[in-house]
């Protein structure tokens, strides 16, 4: 994997850092708009696999403690976009991005940065709930051990409130030392949603975290998306359009690795600015 | 689903101007009734009604099951919404036109009908509103919304002169004050009627920029 990082530059005409405004519908007596602090900025970001050209200048400003979905067809770059968040595209060698990708000020693109300490502040759920084949207690309390010394009694602490947060805590207690292997798709889903809380993360990565999900599974998980929401910053991909209409509270529109429109989630999917969102939205095309 | 729901909205526009058309020509019948007294006519309006109140049912209920069934999002999500509050205004209209024809019906069989100029020309001015918000919202044209928004002061005027003339009328022939009354019954629903004209416009503006302009906004 290859970086180039510039320098935000000023004058693209997006917020800069920081200045991220949450927009409203044009509703008489609606609130004001709330000023949003930024947790993650995007300015003039491209990134290549060997000489693909998989984004395309992106410029985004992520808003902190907020739910951000991305949403596109296959292939537009959405995911590719995800990884660079946590720098996991750093396994991939032909991999190489330029521009300005950071996360409260810190570059994200830095070559020497710590990926380790990055993954900890940024934590990851996948499409398909991937436990580890080890005990539930184990699962989760397998990153806070790799970072920290914990007591027993801190660490059981610890996983009793990753398990809570998680809204898992009820359906487990009394099995903790059972393998996770052993629980439903959506259990394991958010007891894997549990291992990134107990680490401590930033930001959270949802990557179609509901799409191998039965209908009941998905709704816990789309409560729970809403209430961590209250702590985390989190960006949840997904093809489910009306997925993202109920969880989120911004939507970005990507399309043939281009961001094509963000805004408020609402406005996204009642009053669109741009064409091909309009039609992606409304299922013509994608 | 998607194609599917794309055809049923284009039906579901069609049939609200099918509907919008037919509410038109009741504006128009209206005119007459008025302006000749043509108490068969008034019959014939009231006895429309029941037609018009189908297909605002029908409508209704196609944008409930779009709503429920096809999962509409922006221009889709606003066209149902518009039809559904479009077709309910356009239902509202007609009504207005059955108790003008019933009290016009009343006051002919009184043997004492008369009315100012300015009633008549208000009928006209809600016709003519009626016309250009059916073209604004089949052209989606958001100028001719504002337009439409602003002739409805024109229609308020009038009114106001009906107002003044039956006064007047009242003050020298005590004795036509039940008719007068009548008369401002008529006069009330042609501006009432005007007003709903204006709703329709702003909800046009709904469905092209996703802006709501109800209740004064710009």
């Amino acid at each position: 994997m290859q970086i180039e990082s510039t320098p935000p530059s000023p004058g693209t005409g997006a917020p800069q850092h920081g200045q991220h405004v949450r927009q409203f519908m044009a509703v008489p007596g609606a609130p004001s708009p709330v000023a949003t602090p930024t947790a993650i900025a995007v300015r003039g970001f491209s990134s290549w696999y060997g000489s693909f050209q998989a984004l395309k200048s992106l410029d985004l400003d992520i808003p902190s403690q907020q739910v951000t979905a991305f949403i596109g067809p296959s292939g537009c770059g959405k995911s590719t976009f995800l990884r660079w968040i946590n720098r996991m595209n750093d396994t991939i060698p032909s991999a190489r991005a330029e521009g300005s990708l950071q996360l409260n000020g810190v570059d994200l693109l830095e070559k020497n940065l710590d990926v380790v300490d990055l993954r900890r502040r940024v934590g990851m759920v996948f499409q398909k709930p991937n436990p580890f084949p080890k005990s539930i207690y184990d699962n989760v309390a397998f990153g806070p051990r790799l970072h920290k010394h914990y007591t027993r009694a801190e660490l059981d602490e610890l996983v009793e409130q990753s398990l809570r947060q998680a809204s898992i805590w009820n359906e487990v207690k009394d099995r903790l030392q059972a393998s996770a292997l052993g629980l439903s798709g959506g259990q394991q889903q958010r007891v894997c949603i549990a291992r990134a809380i107990a680490i401590g993360p930033e930001v959270m990565l949802m990557d179609e975290p509901c799409s191998a999900l039965d209908p009941k599974s998905t709704l816990a998980i789309e409560e729970l998306i809403e209430t961590l929401a209250d702590r985390y910053t989190i960006v949840i991909v997904t093809h489910n359009m009306q997925q993202a209409a109920r969880v989120s509270d911004q939507t970005a529109f990507f399309f043939e690795g281009r961001l094509i429109e963000s805004g408020s989630t609402e406005d996204i999917f009642t009053k669109p600015k741009n064409k091909q969102t309009e039609d992606y939205v409304t299922g013509r095309f994608g | 689903m998607s194609v599917h729901l794309q055809s049923r909205i284009i039906n579901l526009r069609r049939n609200l101007l099918a509907l919008g058309a037919l509410v038109e020509q009741r504006v128009t019948n209206v005119i007459e009734v008025i302006r000749d007294g043509d108490v068969d006519l008034a019959r014939k309006v009231r006895q429309g009604d029941a037609e018009i109140d189908q297909m605002q049912l029908d409508l209704e209920g196609e944008c409930m099951r779009l709503l429920a069934l096809g999962s509409p999002m922006a221009s889709d999500l606003r066209m149902i919404l518009t039809a559904m509050r479009v077709s309910n205004e356009l239902e509202r209209i007609a009504d207005m036109c059955k108790g003008i024809s019933k009290r016009v019906i009343r006051l002919v069989e009184s043997g004492n009908y008369r009315y100012p100029p300015a009633l008549v020309q208000m009928a006209e001015a809600a016709l003519n509103m009626m016309r250009d918000v059916l073209v604004a919202f089949s052209n989606e044209d958001i100028r001719l919304c504002l337009e439409v928004r602003r002739a409805d002061s024109y229609v308020d005027d009038l009114n106001r002169e009906v107002v003044a003339w039956a006064r007047e009328w009242i003050a020298e022939n005590v004795e036509c004050s039940g008719v007068a009354i009548e008369l401002l019954a008529v006069s009330q629903r042609v501006e009432r009627l005007a007003d709903i004209v204006t709703a329709i416009a702003e909800d046009t503006v709904f469905l092209v920029e996703g802006r709501l302009v109800r209740h004064g906004a710009e």
